[in-house]
């Protein structure tokens, strides 16, 4: 278990720029999600890491010693693939066993470590299993026990639980996340689900056209996100588009057409007056208040305990609000606001 | 309906003037007269008797299987690496190769043959069972990379990375990994090659030397001097070795898949 360090890396493919030159340290034990749409260059970077591709610029570190040039073998690392890659000629045994004999592991150890691997994702019924009689979430288990096996310096995980169905994925993220606390690893995991990168990470690094956005806990993220792209990314928002008409050290205030008054907030860093902007309120921050703005509910979603409300508010202006059922009101006009602590302003994404 | 007895008919008479010819041969194997007729008047072993007792007959089967084998193990081994190789080329080096590759199926054999005994003779190499491994290897290549090409095709390049992520070097990711999961391919083309090899005649004719003849020219050549039925226990035997070969081949490929 070692720190990872990128050091100005980059990749391009022809005239692609797949990855802007960047820096990213993973702590020690530190389990650190990737998150970002296709394209973003999120597996481009796990691949380096890897060592299944050569960085155009920058060098990586591994617990301070270069390795840049290693190939994937000399790199001690776990891999997991988003379709597993078991071996189909071996049986699950063989297929956990792999990187021991490689390594040239006693057999009597092997037996051992690999029985341990196998009871750590719940599999120790399923050693002479073919791979192919396993269900994916049993193949993406043995996926696990096969990657950790070897005790790996960097554990790396693309989108592994992608090809599983909803219910199965939670399975997983929960095993993986339990896991990772009673045997923390460093991780870097690659995903394009927000949920995914909540429930495990220590830190997510948002990526967008090959640039890490914005790096951070999932509570930062989400509380203070640096532009409306990462918002967007990390759970429900409202986003109020506007232009910042003031802007004073933590405070901004924006205008946005059809709304009486300026929304005021916490400005993001770097936002001046005159800048386009977006307030994000993010709907559970949203309440009832009698003498608010006035606002009509246009559509109402049930979500089991929460009860989603879709509100037109005047010029067109459209807000979700989440209540827990037993408070949504009946009526349709009603008047709403919010906490000014609860509000960014936030510039909106580069083009 | 009397459309559909006619296809069926028709279906058969194709069917028939493809296998007859190949089959005609066997019950005059068994024939008891010393010409050839059809169909024989009575049986016998006497003509398999014949052509065990013939050194010449026995020693060109010999030959014939011996060249076989090495051509398909020459074939198999170059054919694979070759199938492991190309995709890793450009485009434009992709498509060359596979032109050049495709050579030996468009160029007519007698061409090849030409060229082939040029280059044997200035290596002294006629009438050595080395040349004619080595032209029929030549022939086989191409359909071991078709085929091969095709398992590797459906292969995951995933999980050779993945041997690779727990520390296999290359040897051993293409040993453990790749070959398991390419064997079909692999013995598909080792079949077909040892096949073409068994049956190829003309190449073995400009190669073959005194005391080194494939069974397919001891065949032209006896049947120059005399048409015995001896000639039909060497084809019956021509006919039931690759059938043998390809059975094996079909079982072993559905083992190893």
């Amino acid at each position: 278990m070692s720190e990872v360090a990128f050091e100005r890396v980059s990749k391009r493919f022809g005239g692609f720029e797949a990855l802007a030159p960047l820096d990213l340290s993973v702590g020690a034990g530190e389990f650190v999600s990737l998150l970002g749409p296709s394209g973003s260059g999120k597996t481009t970077l796990l691949n380096i890491c890897a060592g299944y591709l050569a960085p155009t610029s920058g060098r990586m570190r591994v617990a301070g010693r270069d390795v840049t040039a290693l190939p994937p073998r000399r790199r001690n690392i776990g891999m997991v693939f988003q379709n597993y890659a078991l071996f189909p000629h071996m049986n699950v045994f063989e297929n956990v066993a792999y990187g021991l004999r490689v390594r040239k592991v006693a057999p009597a150890q092997i037996e051992a470590r690999v029985g341990e691997a196998l009871r750590s994702v719940r599999l120790d019924d399923f050693a002479h299993r073919a791979p192919r009689q396993l269900s994916g979430g049993q193949q993406q288990r043995v996926a696990l026990a096969r990657a950790m096996v070897i005790e790996p310096e960097i554990l790396l995980m693309d989108e592994p639980l992608g090809a599983l169905d909803k219910q199965l994925r939670k399975e997983v993220q929960l095993e993986i996340r339990r896991m990772h606390v009673a045997r923390p690893r460093t991780t870097l995991y690659v995903t394009h689900d927000q949920e995914e990168a909540l429930v495990m990470s220590d830190r997510i690094a948002v990526m967008r056209a090959g640039r890490i956005v914005q790096i951070g806990a999932a509570r930062d993220l989400y509380a203070r996100p640096a532009d409306v792209f990462v918002a967007r990314f990390l759970g429900e928002s409202n986003l109020v588009a506007g232009a910042v008409i003031a802007c004073e050290g933590e405070t901004a205030a924006l205008a946005a057409p059809g709304l009486p008054q300026p929304i005021e907030g916490r400005a993001a860093p770097g936002l001046k007056a005159g800048d386009k902007a977006a307030a994000l309120i993010r709907p559970e921050h949203l309440r009832l208040r009698a003498g608010g703005l006035p606002a009509r509910i246009v559509e109402r979603v049930f979500l089991g305990e929460i009860t989603a409300l879709r509100l037109e508010l005047s010029h067109g202006v459209e807000l979700w609000l989440r209540l827990f059922g037993t408070d949504a009101p009946s009526r349709d006009d009603i008047e709403i606001g919010w906490d000014r602590q609860d509000v960014s302003i936030l510039p909106e994404q580069e083009p | 309906m009397g459309g559909r007895i006619a296809a069926r008919l028709a279906g058969a008479l194709a069917g028939a003037a493809i296998v007859l010819p190949i089959l005609v041969v066997v019950p005059v194997a068994f024939s008891e007269q010393s010409f050839v007729t059809l169909p024989p008047e009575a049986w016998s072993l006497r003509w398999w008797r014949a052509f065990f007792a013939d050194p010449s007959w026995l020693s060109a089967l010999v030959t014939s299987v011996q060249v076989a084998i090495l051509s398909a193990a020459l074939a198999v081994s170059a054919g694979t690496a070759a199938a492991l190789g190309l995709p890793r080329l450009p485009a434009w080096g992709r498509a060359l190769m596979n032109a050049l590759a495709l050579g030996p199926i468009v160029a007519p054999v007698i061409v090849l043959a030409v060229g082939v005994y040029a280059l044997a003779r200035s290596a002294g190499l006629v009438g050595s069972v080395w040349s004619l491994a080595l032209a029929h290897a030549m022939l086989a290549v191409p359909y071991v990379i078709l085929n091969v090409g095709v398992s590797i095709a459906a292969l995951d390049p995933r999980l050779a990375q993945a041997a690779e992520g727990l520390g296999a070097g290359p040897w051993r990711v293409f040993r453990t990994v790749t070959l398991p999961s390419i064997l079909p391919g692999v013995l598909g083309g080792g079949v077909f090659a040892f096949v073409t090899s068994f049956d190829e005649v003309v190449l073995a004719i400009f190669l073959a030397g005194p005391r080194v003849k494939t069974l397919p020219v001891r065949i032209w050549e006896e049947i120059r001097v005399e048409y015995t039925p001896v000639v039909a226990v060497a084809a019956t035997i021509m006919i039931a070795l690759p059938l043998l070969g390809a059975v094996v081949g079909r079982i072993g490929a559905r083992r190893a898949a």
